[in-house]
């Protein structure tokens, strides 16, 4: 079966461009610069150690990350904290990606990937101690729906995190929904994507039944995350039009719109949660 | 400062973000009517313009103001308030 997803024109391109400008994990969500030297390798290990921090990970839980992109986090759990995790995405390049880097740090029996839709694949209830959600909510239209499910397949006790891009307000996204730069980014980059303020995303987990256990406004490590991406972009330029005639500048306005939103118009949150009363 | 010279420098500074000759840049031209001057040009320079005074805009200045000389009253006033 033939499994296409809208935003597969994006995250479905040659694996090689995104390794021209992403860090050696490849991960393109916010990083988290602890020092002003940090690099951005450094800072998305800082981040990926946050994340389990966030979740409460100790070592061995099962984890599921949903958009699971080029594998960086699956990767990293099982390598570092020895998680048993399971990866989805809707793009089919990133599967054979992330197996050969599984194979190659020796993870291959902890790191497993499905291809397809979250809201759509059969999952077992009650299977999993943390679900992470890094930039791909953004993706699906339902909330509500996602919630739900995330919270039916987490143990008791279970922790989520998600981190989004997120309109500062909704009076923002009222102004700026149908503005040419958004629809820019969803259209010409991504095929589709919603951008919500954060109290939505916080209605629905609390809808679903979820606990907030944390709100980190990570937005000033994503306006430093891009900067690095953007320099990476330029640096490339010449490799990146050679596999695609014309991407470097489209890459480029993307990350500069997204840039030039920051504070104004949108911030970048990550929301801790926990399937607890 | 007054408001020439605050005008003089946010002028600067549109210069460097939207790399259009000073001349173009006129205090009464609508920027966003400008070639090559989208919003994220003008949002750009108004991160600059706050970073160079160390203020913070109001909402409505930074998506109301259409001029240079109408960024150059709200950078006084801000610098007024802060003061």
């Amino acid at each position: 079966m033939t499994v296409t997803a809208d935003t597969n024109q994006h995250y479905d391109l040659d694996p090689e461009i995104f390794g021209q400008f992403l860090d050696p994990l490849r991960k393109y969500s916010s990083a988290l610069y602890d020092n002003d030297g940090d690099s951005l390798e450094l800072a998305q290990r800082n981040k990926l150690r946050f994340v389990a921090r966030r979740l409460g990970i100790q070592g061995g839980e099962r984890l599921l990350d949903i958009g699971c992109g080029w594998g960086s986090l699956i990767l990293f759990m099982a390598q570092e904290y020895g998680c048993d995790t399971l990866g989805i995405s809707p793009a089919p390049r990133q599967h054979d990606y992330i197996a050969a880097q599984a194979q190659a740090r020796g993870v291959e029996r902890q790191v497993h990937t499905r291809v397809g839709h979250f809201e759509r694949l059969e999952l077992p209830a009650g299977s999993f101690d943390a679900v992470t959600m890094l930039g791909s909510i953004v993706h699906m239209p339902d909330l509500g729906e996602v919630f739900r499910r995330a919270r039916t397949v987490l143990r008791r006790g279970g922790t989520l995190y998600v981190s989004e891009s997120c309109f500062r307000n909704a009076a923002a996204r009222r102004a700026f929904d149908e503005r040419a730069g958004t629809e820019f980014v969803r259209s010409d980059i991504f095929g589709w994507g919603d951008l919500r303020p954060l109290s939505d995303l916080v209605t629905a987990a609390e809808d679903a039944g979820f606990t907030i256990t944390s709100v980190d406004d990570l937005t000033d490590h994503y306006r430093r995350t891009i900067e690095d991406w953007i320099a990476n972009v330029d640096a490339a330029a010449d490799a990146i039009d050679g596999r695609q005639p014309g991407l470097a500048a489209k890459l480029r306005h993307y990350l500069e719109v997204a840039n030039a939103g920051w504070g104004y118009t949108t911030k970048h949150y990550a929301l801790g949660c926990r399937k607890a009363r | 400062m007054s408001t020439d010279d605050t005008l003089r420098t946010v002028t600067e500074i549109a210069v460097a973000e939207t790399g259009l000759p000073a001349a173009e840049l006129t205090p009464d031209a609508d920027l966003r009517a400008m070639a090559g001057v989208d919003s994220v040009r003008v949002l750009r320079m108004i991160a600059r313009i706050e970073r160079t005074y160390d203020i913070e805009l109001e909402d409505e200045d930074v998506f109301g103001t259409a001029t240079l000389a109408q960024v150059a009253v709200v950078v006084d006033r801000a610098l007024r308030d802060a003061a």
